[in-house]
């Protein structure tokens, strides 16, 4: 089982997907555009607060557009490579379907999490990170390459953080069937991701900055790009990556000795 | 008379006892509704900070209009009537009203009552927890006129949010797929129905385009009257008869919507 193997096992499950989407061509599209409405809705609302004040926790309009976009992009990655698999993986504990994985040639957390993907969300990163381009050129930024693959990688490293967080939001299927609906609970947690870390104080700091890393996520990559590497940033990010992915792992290898196929 | 009520008092106790099966799915979406809050309190108070007012409004007047936002919508919201709708349009459900004398709509809007019953009265359980909390952030504009006014108000809301999630269900009989749809449009309705941010911080000329359209008389009218972001009785009369029109506007659409998709309904299933 090496990578070249799971590379393959990849991108047959990825031509799939596409052909599918091929022949479904107007759900693609209205896919692709109630996301791009919604990511619309989140700029416009910065766009509002702004007619109304210069800074928001010391972040001017287009650094938080920068922000906002960032945190987009590192959304419409995870919508598009994992979270019809993670969101179907729930329905499928929970009425035995997820047996399908388990007699696959690979990880089962491997196979279940990463089957499907969405195109009409990769089409969408484009838009997030022209959103990010853009917000770029209005603050007169010139990254390097250097500071470009940091910021790369920050994104990397965000969309496994995010998809930890989906897979342990989903994994307690496996003990709770009836759970349904904890799904909306990661919806909710992303949410914050798209505020400034400087705006968070007190309990809401010690909560989502460093207990849940959402907050971090998305301002690292950020500010980043607007001030630098920062080398304590950029550790603190790859050790929590680290420490959350395990977690997921563990879980649902946990869970998934638990599962007992149970079906109705 | 009294036998038309009966049977649609039937109907609001079917759907009565069915939505107090979910009592507990209510209750959790009302909680996490307001971790929704804490963002609104994060965000708007960042942006508050150094700035006493923001469009002629304190950071508790803004904050009370998201609180009061999120309960309005668990006591009139149309959550997922649309759905339900299409689903008996699809698989064909809907026959069985087209043969006894039962008036669909009258049918529908008895089981949103009753949902919306156990929702608006569930929503009030995480007010009441974290009612300690909030308090020293909510500021309610005690005039009579408000109440008058706004109840009419949030009962006419009461009818444009079923009546546009009827219309969408109806679009069924047209196409097979209306989640897209529906979607697409909860993004224009969360933007124009003020549930982003309050509608009057937009540039003047969006905000008096905006109350030409239904979406500002299905949330934030009514919630502006209460939470006093209007603060003119007359413009809120105004606003009223414009509602009025609306809701004629909808329900009539639904009206025409029915009549020609049972022409081209073919009663599959069943």
């Amino acid at each position: 089982m090496n990578l070249a193997h799971y590379a393959r096992i990849w991108l047959t499950a990825a031509r799939y997907s596409v052909v599918r989407t091929l022949m479904f061509r107007g759900d693609f599209i209205i896919w692709a555009l109630v996301e791009l409405f919604w990511m619309t809705v989140n700029l416009l609302m910065i766009s509002v607060i702004y007619q109304h004040t210069d800074s928001v926790a010391g972040w001017s309009k287009y650094e938080m557009m920068l922000l906002v976009g960032t945190s987009l992009l590192i959304q419409r990655f995870l919508m598009g490579f994992f979270w019809s698999s993670i969101f179907e993986m729930g329905r499928n504990i929970r009425t035995g379907n997820f047996d399908f994985f388990l007699a696959q040639p690979g990880n089962v957390m491997f196979m279940a999490t990463t089957r499907k993907i969405d195109p009409d969300s990769l089409i969408n990163s484009l838009i997030a990170a022209g959103v990010v381009v853009y917000s770029a050129r209005q603050l007169g930024l010139h990254p390097g390459a250097a500071d470009l693959a940091l910021y790369g990688l920050l994104i990397g490293c965000g969309v496994i953080i995010h998809y930890s967080m989906l897979v342990l939001c989903i994994t307690p299927a496996f003990w709770i069937t009836s759970a349904q609906g904890i799904e909306g609970s990661y919806f909710t947690l992303s949410e914050f991701s798209r505020l400034p870390r400087e705006a968070f104080r007190g309990v809401a700091n010690i909560a989502f900055v460093w207990i849940l890393p959402v907050v971090l996520v998305s301002n690292a990559p950020a500010s980043t790009l607007l001030r630098g590497f920062d080398l304590r940033l950029v550790g603190w990010v790859l050790a929590v990556t680290v420490i959350w992915f395990s977690l997921a792992v563990f879980l649902f290898h946990r869970g998934l000795r638990r599962y007992t196929s149970a079906s109705s | 008379m009294l036998a038309i009520l009966n049977k649609y008092r039937a109907a609001f106790s079917v759907g009565l006892q069915s939505n107090l099966v979910y009592r507990v799915n209510f209750a959790i979406r009302g909680f996490f509704s307001f971790f929704h809050l804490i963002v609104v309190f994060i965000l708007w108070g960042a942006a508050y900070a150094g700035n006493p007012a923001i469009g002629g409004f304190g950071f508790a007047q803004t904050f009370t209009y998201f609180v009061a936002l999120i309960v309005v919508q668990f006591m009139i919201g149309a959550f997922n009537e649309d759905y339900q709708i299409s689903e008996e349009i699809r698989n064909g459900l809907i026959n069985q009203f087209l043969l006894k004398p039962v008036n669909y709509f009258a049918y529908r809007f008895s089981i949103y009552l009753s949902a919306r019953l156990v929702t608006g009265l569930l929503i009030l359980l995480p007010v009441l927890v974290t009612y300690p909390l909030l308090k020293d952030y909510l500021v309610l504009p005690a005039d009579l006129w408000r109440l008058a006014l706004g109840v009419p108000a949030l009962l006419m809301s009461a009818l444009i949010q079923f009546g546009i999630a009827y219309c969408f269900g109806l679009v069924s009989f047209w196409l097979l797929e209306i989640q897209g749809l529906v979607i697409l449009s909860m993004a224009l309705e969360s933007v124009l129905g003020g549930q982003i941010f309050p509608l009057d911080l937009m540039p003047d000329w969006l905000f008096r385009l905006s109350q030409y359209l239904p979406y500002y008389y299905q949330m934030y009218f009514p919630v502006a009257i209460f939470t006093g972001r209007i603060n003119d009785p007359a413009a809120a009369l105004n606003g009223l008869v414009l509602q009025a029109g609306w809701v004629v506007i909808i329900l009539a659409l639904g009206q025409l919507l029915w009549r020609r998709g049972l022409r081209l309904h073919t009663a599959v299933g069943g």
